[in-house]
């Protein structure tokens, strides 16, 4: 579930500019004044685009800007868009993603698009399948050019391994070995390093400029822009569905590439500074809190788990992917059965049993969920629905959920939270992320909570959202909430939390107040090597020196 | 992201205008969600029409319609059950047996036991809802999916209805020495019988009317009920979110093992309570009634425009829904097309209705439609009386959908 931590690089030294670049090609991939309108909004007003051959082209920019939907109608997913889209200075026309997959433009989703109980190599040719003179499925034949596909993007898999059995990171390359043919021209990413640790975002990069020396144009869609300042040849940047400019990435910086996106200077993303007054009272005091793993549901087991958090602090929790830091929070809001769970805690001094959701909610504890769609939203229901579902005891009147009360506490939210919405009534599907992770939370402040738990807050989300989520759990913790969060973003925590207290394999394995923790000190203990500043009690239990990280 | 300055787009439905115009139009919008999909009603205008062009009189009267209304009612009530089930993701193909061994027990109790409907009535939904919530633990403690556990069912309460009634039909209509109906028996004929007083028993004075017919104000009290349940209360914004998206509800506080019990069993106390009304109409208690009602009564929801995959519909969909169907029996059946061709055509209808309820439908027709369309689409949960009004102006366009994929 959980994306790995991944380290800021400040400028890679050995890949800092532009990488063996076979220079600029022709132009292999045109898109000009391209537009789409989605009923009621314009998603894109006249982006330009262009790839070279052999170059890594990045599209950037905040969530809803419309990468993806330029992506999708080069894909042929959307087949009703203006403009002209010309493939080596011929005008094509793409509706359908048979006829992109015709003209050699493969995409590859951010949600891998793979049959997870079929083989690899029934999903490379999946629906061009080689055919005997009989007509019979030619399987031999489909099992030496998958091993041939695999070799050309490193895997040394068996072609006959189901995918479900690959990790991530495999079938991220399986994804590519999918798109390869002898005709393959454009070949677009949509964010495909998300779910991928440091060392597999390298294989995969080795795989993309082998590709680009062989000419075939790369379009690459990413948030991070440390990547690609290893990775890409040019950026192409979007707002709001307009094309703000393109640059080439050698010799740009990166508050440049910020400032086009977000189209301010970023100054203030992290607004807060040491808590001015010191921490309230404890409001959850949790000990020796363990968890039963379950390999099925991919739960990660605790053992021992120690956390603190008083009125008014921001507690962090930091970890790899399956340290169990999200099973933490869950633990404490009752998501898991009574019986995996055992522990002391104690919320307001008074001792409490985690029961169910609902229980928590009543005592006053939130839980932002990790994945807001999967987990938080009720996505074809309206704005008003989902911010009051939580808390529709409060807007009883008579028996009945008094509509006007609802309307006014959640238009209230709406405003507090600068919800950019059209209606109460717009079902939150067509927000774009900031603003669903805003309902989400306009949910969870609408129950009036005093211990708030987030997960990944601001995964998925704009900068500019961000710097609001940011402003608003400052607000809250100044007004004397709780809040404990946890990120995979280390510069995250280290700007917003006033204590970090590191996992490691369902461990607490180091705490460091604010200002003493550092981005290399938190990854240390994050995976167990010596921890250097483990604050006394914070290490009750030292994890033995084995690491295992599974991808699932 | 607020400091951005965007044209307001010009497509969104702003809530600019001012609230005294605005009223008019934001309760339209607030009340048509609750009324289904517009594709219903012209579904049913159709079929209105369809029903003057080739009968004219014969179809269009009281006592016809009231008819065609009254032997589907029991049908009516079951699919008021079948929607709730079904906005939580889930199905339930019991309700034509439970609907079947209510009315045989509303039989015996009458035959044997000589109670009156006061008793008989409450009785069979106490049947009907402990079956349902056998249903309910099943699907909600033990996690079969619904589909098995009420097939199950079906062929379990079949059989305990067969063995009950020994496979014979048990009349209703008792007649004492004077050759007349029994004062209890004639009290509950009038749960299926037209033109009595419901709370008497007695045949009311003709007076160029039906009369209440009873099982026609049974569907409709059972319809508002069920309605303002769904649409006013706690319980059935949890319906909503259960079946929309069952891990954020459960994450919410909604008790979703609950909401699935709950549902099961309001199924089966509907199927109980339709059971004597099926039993009155056809006068006697036969111990195959009911079979194939669950079809009937999912082909209405359907119809109605719910999503079999939960968290869209309304009971008024539902109701318009079975409107068609009954309808359209009485009109096949007044035009004598044969029973088999009607089974065709009622076939290829569910089919039509979903292709036509389809959310984008609309976009296909022209944009004069499609405001139309944009107008009335369910988007349920939301109760009515529903005005956008204290939503802030938006300063930029609708975020665009790129996420939505």
């Amino acid at each position: 579930m959980g994306r790995e931590i991944h380290e800021t690089q400040p400028d890679n030294a050995s890949g800092s500019s532009a990488p063996a670049a076979p220079g600029p090609g022709r132009v292999i991939l045109a898109m000009n004044a391209i537009t789409k309108t989605f009923p009621g909004v314009r998603a894109l007003s006249g982006v330009d685009m262009t790839v070279r051959a052999g170059e890594v082209a990045a599209i950037l920019g905040e969530n809803g800007a419309g990468k993806s939907t330029l992506m999708n109608i080069l894909a042929g997913v959307f087949s009703d868009y203006g403009g002209v889209i010309e493939l080596d200075g011929v005008p094509v026309a793409i509706h359908s993603p048979k006829a992109a997959q015709h003209l050699g433009i493969a995409m590859i989703h951010q949600e891998l698009n793979l049959v997870p109980d079929m083989s690899i190599v029934d999903n490379i040719f999946l629906g061009r399948e080689p055919r005997t003179a009989r007509g019979t499925i030619d399987r031999r034949r489909m099992d030496e050019q998958a091993t041939r596909l695999l070799a050309e993007v490193g895997l040394t898999l068996h072609p006959r391994r189901p995918v479900r059995q690959c990790r991530v990171a495999e079938q991220q390359l399986i994804e590519v070995a999918k798109a390869l043919s002898a005709s393959l021209r454009v070949l677009v990413m949509d964010e495909p390093t998300s779910a991928l640790a440091d060392a597999e975002v390298r294989r995969l990069f080795t795989v993309i400029r082998r590709l680009a020396a062989q000419g075939v144009g790369i379009v690459y869609i990413s948030h991070r822009l440390e990547e690609l300042d290893e990775i890409a040849d040019s950026v192409t940047v979007l707002r709001d569905g307009a094309y703000i400019g393109r640059r080439e990435m050698a010799g740009t910086t990166r508050g440049e590439l910020i400032s086009m996106m977000v189209g301010r200077p970023l100054d203030e993303l992290f607004p807060r500074s040491d808590s001015p007054t010191g921490p309230g009272e404890e409001v959850i005091r949790v000990e020796g809190l363990d968890l039963a793993g379950d390999r099925r549901e991919g739960r990660a087991a605790l053992h021992g788990v120690r956390l603190i958090a008083r009125a008014g602090e921001i507690v962090g929790l930091a970890g790899l992917m399956g340290a169990g830091r999200s099973e933490t929070l869950e633990a404490i809001y009752g998501v898991f059965p009574r019986r995996a769970v055992h522990g002391n805690v104690r919320l307001r001094g008074r001792r409490y049993q985690p029961r169910s959701p609902r229980h928590a909610i009543r005592n006053g504890i939130a839980l932002v969920a990790e994945d807001r769609k999967a987990q938080s939203l009720v996505l074809t229901n309206s704005v008003r629905f989902n911010a009051s579902l939580a808390a529709l005891g409060r807007f009883m009147r008579r028996g009945t959920v008094s509509a006007a009360r609802e309307r006014a506490a959640v238009a209230g939210m709406v405003t507090d939270l600068r919800i950019k919405t059209p209606g109460l009534n717009t079902a939150v599907a067509n927000l774009s992320g900031g603003n669903q992770q805003k309902v989400v939370l306009a949910k969870c402040l609408l129950t009036e909570p005093s211990l708030i738990l987030m997960d990944e807050p601001t995964r998925g989300i704009d900068v500019g959202a961000k710097a609001e989520i940011y402003q608003l759990m400052t607000e809250l913790a100044r007004r004397g909430s709780a809040i404990v969060m946890v990120s995979s973003e280390l510069p995250e925590l280290l700007a917003m939390c006033d204590r970090i207290v590191v996992l490691c394999e369902g461990r607490v394995t180091a705490e460091f107040r604010r200002g003493e923790g550092s981005q290399e000190a938190i990854l240390d203990a994050a995976m167990d090597r010596q921890a250097v500043l483990g604050i006394d009690a914070a290490s009750p239990s030292r994890a033995p020196a084995r690491r295992e990280v599974s991808d699932e | 992201m607020s400091s951005r300055t965007t044209p307001a787009s010009p497509g969104v439905l702003a809530p600019s205008e001012p609230p005294g115009r605005r009223s008019l139009r934001a309760r339209l919008r607030g009340v048509l969600p609750v009324l289904g999909s517009l594709q219903g009603y012209i579904g049913l205008v159709l079929v209105i029409a369809a029903g003057m062009l080739t009968k004219g009189q014969v179809f269009w009267n009281q006592q016809n319609l009231t008819n065609a209304v009254g032997a589907f009612a029991s049908r009516g009530i079951l699919a008021v059950g079948e929607t709730l089930v079904i906005l939580t993701a889930g199905i339930d193909l019991s309700v034509g047996s439970l609907l079947g061994i209510a009315s045989m027990v509303s039989a015996l109790l009458l035959v044997h036991q000589n109670l009156n409907i006061y008793e008989i009535v409450p009785l069979c939904m106490v049947v009907g809802a402990f079956f349902g919530l056998a249903n309910g633990a099943a699907t909600a403690l033990l996690r079969i999916q619904s589909f098995v556990v009420t097939l199950a069912m079906l062929n379990v309460v079949r059989g305990i209805d067969r063995m009950l009634s020994d496979n014979v039909s048990v009349g209703t209509q008792l007649i004492n020495a004077q050759g007349q109906l029994t004062p209890r028996s004639a009290q509950f004929q009038v749960l299926g019988t037209p033109g009595h007083n419901v709370f008497t028993g007695l045949p009311l004075p003709f007076v160029g009317r039906a009369g209440i017919y009873y099982p026609v104000l049974a569907l409709v009290v059972v319809v508002v009920v069920f309605q303002l349940l769904l649409s006013k209360s706690k319980f059935g914004r949890h319906i909503y979110a259960v079946g929309g998206n069952e891990t954020a509800a459960r994450l919410s506080g909604v008790n979703t093992t609950y909401v699935k019990i709950a549902v099961f069993m309001l199924a089966g106390l509907l199927a109980g309570f339709a059971g004597p009304i099926d039993a009155a109409y056809s006068a006697s208690a036969d111990p195959l009634a009911g079979s194939s009602y669950e079809l009937d009564a999912i082909a209405a929801v359907v119809i109605g425009g719910a999503s079999l995959a939960g968290g869209r519909g309304s009971i008024v969909g539902t109701l318009v829904g079975s409107l068609i169907l009954t309808l359209l029996d009485n009109v096949l059946g007044l035009n004598a097309i044969s029973d088999n061709a009607q089974l065709i055509i009622k076939g290829l209808i569910v089919i039509l209705a979903v292709v036509i309820q389809r959310p984008d439908f609309f976009r296909a027709l022209g944009p004069a439609v499609r405001r139309l369309g944009r107008l009335t689409r369910t988007r349920t949960g939301d109760p009515p009386g529903e005005v956008a009004s204290g939503s802030p102006q938006p300063q930029s366009a609708t975020p665009p959908l790129e996420e939505s994929r």
